[in-house]
């Protein structure tokens, strides 16, 4: 049996175990329930204002997409990994499945391609059901040829915290401690990164301004909506206000360059620093797998 | 190691932070050995079958399942071993025939070939009417079951199981010591740890025992038995006991000692054959009435308490 096939196995057996725990369930049909009521409140309370123009309305699917993707996405990410690989230690199931011929990074392989490639599935869901409810609640849609981009965008920026709690889960063996310090930082660093933003709009000093971009939130939340703003052009600053980073106008400004040209700068430093976070979490979760006993059931 | 050496533990030490759980053990269990791995709890005996599957790190030696050492290849070492863990934990969301269905899957088998294991697997560990229930409704001794069917699913040359009749009933435990008596029959070679001596001195052709990390014993079980029996000694109960017949047992070539107990004789033997015809006419010669007399050689339960205590 080939490395694939080992790996596709785990894969499989890690949907199973994931779909078979109602808090990940539970959690899918909040994010959903969240992504309709945002819509259905910016529907009924922003009509008529200054945000919701009638150019604005062919974009709402942008936003809709987005709310979904934010808070309930990433702790759906965070709970998914959490418990990938600390369950089965908890479990006491680690030993049955790492007694089989399997090698321990095509088991790592499996159990994480598995857990996200279902937060894949979610998201894709999430995405589909923000496109279907800006349709029903604006009216017709305009660049729906970049949702498959917007979808991928948004599983590419929500590797940052699903390689962090897939991290923990492992370094620590324990499902509810790996997911309180990955939820832990998830808050922390979106705080951080407010703080750090808004000390270099107040001081103009640009190690807060570098800083701010270094912290995981800033290139897990701007990801899809800078590359929306790569591809598309957006005609409200109201509504661009509400999904962008709130540096670029200011930097725009201050260094005399157009959005466009910050937008793409931004962009090219949020896909590399998602990358980075990822590759270096996924690296201590491995090294920790192959150079530890596999601890006996902790639970 | 010897060609037919199908686990090899070579000068293998473990430790838990400062605690040397394993000192520098050895042994090989060859084809068609049915190996009892005896030792009081915290001897060392699952850290020894930990290490036998790759899941621990000794921190010296090595281990070597089928002449390939499991750490550095688990595919090729574990493809053809089969293993019931102590008391396991399977993963309830799956059902009995979901989860034989999930190991095939892990060994490669082929769908039809799973197919055909899965039933006639739970069907040999009297589980076929639960195969279609989900494993969180198992009781304990069902879950045990079930895990030796697991360990079966890739027809193992080497079957590792740690105490696999801890949590059966009596019928279950009589049921899966023949399992295991025919399965070393047809040729696979059976690892197992036990405290039940009784079971291990029934199905085992070979044992080793293990104390405090270290290995006291390993060998065939006859000899375990020799080397630790210091004599043989008969159990005479007399309707009376008389100073002239002590006296008179005392008295024969090949008795050791003779010691008395209520209205018991115990008789030990300067060899380590059966004289219990001799000594009844003994008896008789002395006007005994005898109610019984049996010869007591040594169990594995004595031979396994002397080798704790450091020898014979």
């Amino acid at each position: 049996m080939s490395a694939i096939r080992r790996i596709t196995v785990i894969v499989g057996y890690e949907w199973r175990r994931a779909l078979a725990k109602k808090s990940v369930l539970a959690l899918i049909i909040l994010a959903v329930a969240v992504q309709t009521l945002i819509l259905t409140l910016y529907s009924q309370f922003t009509a008529g204002t200054m945000f919701l123009t009638e150019e604005v309305k062919p974009f709402m699917w942008i936003l809709g997409v987005l709310q979904g993707q934010g808070l309930f996405v990433q702790l759906i990410a965070i709970i998914i990994a959490g418990s990938t690989m600390s369950e089965e230690y908890e479990q006491g199931t680690a030993d049955i499945l790492l007694s089989k011929p399997i090698t321990r990074v095509e088991y790592l392989s499996g159990k994480f391609l598995g857990g996200f490639s279902l937060l894949a599935l979610v998201e894709a869901l999430t995405t589909v059901v923000g496109v279907i409810l800006a349709s029903w609640f604006f009216g017709p849609q305009n660049g729906l040829q970049y949702v498959p981009l917007m979808f991928l965008a948004i599983v590419y920026s929500t590797l940052i915290f699903f390689c962090l709690s897939f991290m923990f889960s492992e370094a620590l063996r324990r499902s509810t401690l790996a997911m309180l310090i990955a939820l832990a930082m998830l808050i922390a660093s979106s705080i951080i990164s407010q703080l750090l933003a808004w000390l270099y709009i107040t001081t103009s000093e640009y190690l807060y301004f570098y800083l701010s971009r270094g912290i995981p939130t800033w290139g897990s939340n701007y990801f899809p909506s800078l590359l929306m703003r790569e591809l598309m052009t957006i005609p409200s600053t109201t509504f661009l206000n509400l999904i962008n980073d709130p540096l670029i106008p200011i930097e725009a400004a201050k260094r005399g360059v157009s959005e466009a040209v910050l937008v793409r700068e931004a962009l090219q430093q949020a896909a590399i620093i998602v990358a980075i976070y990822a590759i270096i979490f996924i690296l201590v979760a491995a090294y920790r797998l192959l150079k530890s006993d596999v601890t006996k059931k902790t639970a | 190691m010897s060609s037919h050496s199908v686990l090899t533990v070579s000068n293998l030490t473990k430790y838990y932070g400062k605690f040397r759980a394993l000192d520098s053990v050895s042994f090989t269990v060859d084809k068609g050995w049915v190996y009892g791995y005896l030792g009081p709890n915290g001897a060392g005996k699952t850290t020894t079958i930990r290490i036998l599957l790759g899941l621990l790190r000794p921190d010296q030696g090595e281990v070597q399942v089928a002449g390939i050492n499991p750490a550095r290849d688990p595919v090729n070492a574990l493809q053809f071993v089969g293993y019931a863990p102590e008391l396991p934990t399977l993963q309830t969301f799956f059902t009995g025939e979901q989860l034989l269905d999930f190991m095939g899957k892990m060994f490669g088998l082929s769908p039809q070939a799973r197919k055909e294991k899965i039933w006639q697997l739970l069907d040999l560990v009297g589980l076929k009417e639960w195969g279609k229930k989900k494993i969180g409704n198992y009781s304990k001794g069902m879950v045990q079951r079930l895990s030796v069917a697991l360990a079966l699913v890739n027809d193992p040359m080497v079957l590792i199981m740690d105490e696999p009749t801890i949590g059966m009933d009596p019928e279950a435990t009589a049921h899966f010591r023949s399992l295991f008596t025919s399965l070393s029959k047809e040729g696979k070679t059976i690892f197992i740890s036990s405290h039940l001596l009784d079971e291990v001195q029934r199905i085992c052709t070979h044992v080793g025992m293990i104390n405090k990390g270290k290995i006291v014993f390993t060998g065939p079980i006859e000899q375990v038995l020799e080397a630790f029996t210091q004599q043989w000694v008969v159990e005479a109960e007399l309707e009376r006991v008389t100073e002239t017949m002590v006296s008179s047992l005392k008295k024969l070539d090949f008795v050791d000692d003779v010691r008395v107990e209520g209205n018991k004789l115990m008789i030990a033997l300067k060899e380590k054959k059966d004289f219990r015809g001799e000594i009844s006419s003994e008896i008789f010669k002395r006007k005994g009435v005898l109610l019984s007399l049996n010869l007591h050689k040594i169990t594995l339960e004595d031979a396994y308490l002397r080798a704790l205590k450091g020898g014979p």
